[in-house]
């Protein structure tokens, strides 16, 4: 078990490494976020300036952004596509032979990868979350609670997303291209997740529809968390679910993974 | 860690168009495929430290060969068995013995200095720190790269570059390495070098190596028996030299005369032999046994001021060999 953890922290100091190699790319790439949350901020202030109201569906517009800021943070910490089209791309031109030439595991490889390359973003929105309840008062994180649940969904997100693109890439061993596959999920996960519109403002129909999908559980479930927005007594059996969800795509990934190995032609290698 | 090779076949289903544009159209709507047999019921054994060259034009087969020896691939049917490994089951224990550098690939990192791969390497082969610190000097130390180590992987030569592949690829000392084209697109001195270290590594670990290349120098230099695979099948298993003694048997003499031979003298050579005369130089190109007599011939009727007697380029003769392969081995 040392050797297994001390072979994926490796992964992650490498990409340490690596993006510590392109220092304009890094710090560009850290605050890339805020330029999404003043489009955000411009659109919803003219929806309330333009309504007249104070409040939608009990969102009033400090909670909203404070909501959006969130989720966009969640959203980025979560999005794991670049890291699958890396993958897809290993599978179609056989660079999928590196890693099965040594004995590592190409779901696991990659994912310390993402954890790696996102290692930059978790300290720069760590440092935001810390001054959030500053900032925005009384929107978010109003006890050790709610920090303690949030970090734990945040991490079933990861996860979670990380496996729903893992299952996606696998089908590159039969189809070779199928990274239109992943920007389409990519981007209609990015709206049925919660991460633009927060899902309380969905219509009912389409919510009851999204509830039934792990979708609801990569933005929405933790950001309802740290915004105090779901009941306490709901948060376990979320939690349940959502972990039931990763166990689901794990497996799944893993099945298909295996199928595909065994028709994977290495070809251009 | 003998290798059994037990008639494995491997076919793939290709995707098969017409060219241009209406082609692409057409196959947009009705895909036609077609099976492409890559490998053909090829048996082989291989013993522990031996060298092999693997050896065919290019489609042969020779690299897929290697993949099913490695793991990469599902065979279609067959069996491989290497120290009681099936190499597509992907066992960690069979992993850490064996590796593969593939001349046209990297496994290193391209952003970052090949000493952080290396270090990788050691966590992932779960090397201890003592035996892969004296190991990375021996090899840095073998393939005199010393001096790049922290240089960045995109800024080095192609021959630095694979000097550093196969320092990877040697960290965790596997039991059978396998070179899939080593010194392509290397220059001259890149080569010799890599081929040299082979040898070397070879002869001082007893680890078996499987190559392929279209260098015949590479095999020539490093491998006594040879595995030619012409599309798809097993053509011969065996001994390098005696392959190209059955292609092509002949040798080059060039013999000069101290004085110049009368013509009449040359005439009656010429019944009986090949060869060209020019400015008191006769060259040919003969078997041994009709060489021997010539020269005999030549002693007895001049004295030499020189003699030079070498084999014919073994790239000319494998050429002519897979012009025709089946020709040679009948």
């Amino acid at each position: 078990m040392k050797g297994w953890i001390e072979k994926y922290l490796s992964v992650i100091r490498m990409t340490w490494i690596q993006t510590l190699e392109y220092k304009a790319n890094t710090i560009v790439g850290a605050f890339a976020i805020f330029s999404g949350l003043a489009i955000e901020f411009l659109i919803w202030k003219q929806v309330f300036q333009a309504q007249g109201a104070t409040e939608i569906r009990g969102f009033t517009f400090n909670g909203l952004i404070a909501y959006i800021f969130l989720c966009m943070i969640v959203g980025q910490l979560k999005s794991s596509w670049a890291t699958s089209i890396e993958m897809i791309e290993s599978i179609r031109t056989g660079e999928l032979n590196k890693y099965l030439i040594r004995p590592v595991s190409f779901f696991t490889y990659h994912f310390m990868m993402f954890v790696g390359h996102n290692s930059l973003f978790y300290i720069v929105y760590t440092t935001i979350l810390i001054l959030f309840p500053i900032l925005l008062p009384g929107f978010a994180f109003m006890t050790s609670l709610h920090v303690g649940g949030f970090i734990a969904a945040v991490l079933l997100s990861i996860y979670l997303s990380y496996a729903i693109y893992y299952c996606m890439v696998c089908f590159a061993f039969w189809f070779g291209e199928v990274r239109s596959l992943v920007i389409a999920y990519n981007i209609s996960n990015i709206v049925l997740s919660g991460q633009i519109i927060p899902l309380r403002l969905f219509p009912d129909t389409a919510r009851d529809i999204i509830y039934l999908t792990p979708l609801q559980f990569l933005v929405d479930f933790p950001v309802s968390i740290a915004t105090n927005q779901l009941p306490l007594e709901l948060w376990l059996p979320k939690m349940a679910a959502a972990f039931a969800w990763c166990v689901v795509m794990t497996l799944a990934g893993a099945a298909i993974y295996r199928a595909g190995i065994r028709v994977y032609g290495g070809f251009g290698a | 860690m003998p290798i059994r090779v037990n008639a494995l076949s491997k076919h793939f289903r290709l995707f098969k168009r017409e060219a241009g544009l209406s082609g692409a159209f057409r196959s947009f709507f009705n895909r036609k495929y077609e099976d492409f047999h890559a490998l053909r019921d090829i048996s082989l054994d291989i013993q522990d430290g031996e060298i092999l060259g693997i050896l065919g034009e290019n489609g042969a087969g020779k690299t897929t060969l290697i993949k099913l020896l490695v793991g990469l691939l599902h065979p279609s049917s067959g069996k491989v068995d290497i120290n009681g490994f099936t190499p597509w089951n992907r066992k960690a224990a069979f992993l850490k013995q064996i590796s593969v550098v593939m001349g046209q690939k990297n496994q290193l990192w391209w952003d970052i200095p090949a000493s952080e791969s290396f270090l990788l390497n050691q966590k992932i082969y779960e090397i201890e720190k003592m035996a892969y610190n004296k190991r990375l000097r021996e090899l840095v130390d073998l393939l005199g790269v010393e001096e790049k180590l922290n240089v960045q992987v995109r800024r080095l030569s192609l021959g630095e570059r694979m000097k550093m592949e196969i320092i990877a690829a040697l960290l965790h000392n596997p039991k059978i390495v396998l070179l899939d084209e080593p010194t392509i697109g290397l220059d001259v001195v890149s080569q010799s070098k890599i081929r040299d270290f082979v040898k070397y590594y070879n002869s001082q670990y007893g680890t078996t190596f499987l190559i392929t290349s279209h260098y015949m120098h590479d095999i020539e230099a490093l491998c006594k028996r040879v595995f030619v695979i012409h599309a798809g099948k097993s053509l011969y298993d065996g001994n390098f030299k005696e392959l190209i003694n059955r292609v092509n048997p002949r040798r080059k003499l060039q013999f000069e005369f101290s004085d110049v031979p009368n013509s009449g003298l040359i005439d009656s050579l010429a019944k009986e032999f090949q060869f060209n005369f020019q400015d008191n130089f006769l060259t040919a190109e003969l078997p041994d046994s009709e060489l021997t007599r010539l020269v005999t011939k030549l002693f007895k009727l001049s004295s030499p001021a020189s003699i030079t007697l070498e084999d014919l380029p073994v790239e000319d003769t494998m050429r002519s060999f897979f012009a025709n392969p089946e020709q040679f081995l009948k």
